[in-house]
């Protein structure tokens, strides 16, 4: 991210008084954390899909048949029923994660919407909020 | 203007200096007539240092980033070892465990079967003894064994560590990125600052030709 003043543009410079300093520095902050929390948003979607997969996959199979369950780097093999409840488990625990994290991003996201206001109507074109 | 580093002497945790915030350019630079190479530089070198001391730590939480989904595969292994164990000696304890019930009498009867990774694609399978015990690997070349609620203590609080640790070095990060921030805007207000007094030196001089040539022509 880059903020430059272009005060050469308009000649009178805004002055930047502390408080000022403190919202930029807040912005930057929690672009940066917003970043952070699409990465992560990302990772949790992708798992979430392969969980569904997972899980429309796991209807088909006969309920007597045994199904490999990844349990950290290792298959188990494990009859379905059990398969079934550990995949919900899975899931409920996947989904309340994303939630969090959606939850924290939408929070960063009004925060900087409310920063942009107020930092644009003081210095106009002479600072850049974007990535 | 001090002689030395243009960093505060204050600091925020963990040592890492605080970016001065500069009230007035005029009077941070000494006067009217300052110059601002010296200046610049210096808060070009604060920002160098700054950067140095961001990828330093990215690179560190990236580090221990990595390590923490290793500690969730085990423990959730582990757990479930332990989960299985313990749904065979209790009786069921909730209804959703009952229509479970029939399928673990037959199959914790058996050992476990698991299919593991022997080496990158190959798979081998393996059937697990019952066991309260498990091997925890310590690291320098020595593992240790443990029964699985210690395990899963251990474990979980080394995740607890871990993730502790990433939240820590995020607050430095978050800290060192303001401090940062703080040394950009400096420089652009020490450099506008410096276009601005150029500007007006110029249009002073122009104007001051122009009385002069005024003066001559009349």
């Amino acid at each position: 991210m880059r903020m430059i003043e272009q005060e050469q543009e308009n000649d009178d410079s805004t002055e930047v008084t502390w408080e000022d300093q403190q919202q930029i520095n807040l912005f930057s902050k929690l672009n940066t954390r917003m970043k952070a929390f699409e990465a992560k948003i990302d990772e949790a979607k992708q798992e979430k899909e392969a969980l569904d997969d997972l899980s429309t996959e796991l209807e088909l199979t006969d309920e007597d048949e045994t199904v490999l369950y990844k349990v950290g780097e290792t298959f188990l093999h494990m009859p379905l029923p059990r398969a079934t409840k550990r995949l919900e488990k899975d899931q409920t625990d996947l989904d309340a994660k994303l939630a969090q994290l959606t939850d924290s991003s939408t929070q960063c996201e009004t925060e900087m919407k409310k920063l942009k206001v107020a930092l644009y109507a003081k210095f106009g074109t002479a600072i850049n909020l974007d990535e | 203007m001090s002689t030395g580093s243009v960093l505060s002497e204050e600091r925020g945790a963990r040592g890492i200096p605080k970016a001065p915030f500069i009230e007035d350019v005029e009077k941070y630079l000494g006067g009217a007539d300052a110059e601002v190479e010296g200046p610049l530089k210096k808060i070009q070198d604060a920002i160098a240092k700054y950067r140095y001391m961001d990828a330093n730590l990215s690179q560190r939480r990236l580090g221990l980033e990595e390590k923490i989904p290793d500690i969730k595969k085990t423990l959730s292994m582990v757990e479930y070892l332990h989960e299985r164990r313990e749904g065979k000696s209790s009786q069921s304890e909730d209804d959703l465990e009952d229509d479970l019930e029939d399928e673990d009498e037959s199959s914790s009867s058996k050992p476990l079967k698991t299919t593991f990774e022997l080496n990158e694609t190959l798979f081998a399978e393996a059937e697990l003894e019952d066991s309260d015990t498990v091997y925890l690997w310590l690291g320098a070349n020595v593992m240790l064994s443990y029964k699985l609620p210690a395990a899963i203590e251990l474990l979980r609080s080394k995740l607890g560590g871990a993730e502790t640790n990433v939240a820590t070095l995020t607050e430095d990060l978050e800290f060192l990125r303001e401090q940062l921030t703080m040394m950009e805007v400096n420089m652009a207000r020490v450099y506008n600052w410096d276009v601005k007094r150029r500007r007006e030196r110029r249009l002073e001089e122009e104007k001051t030709s122009k009385d002069t040539s005024e003066k001559e022509g009349g």
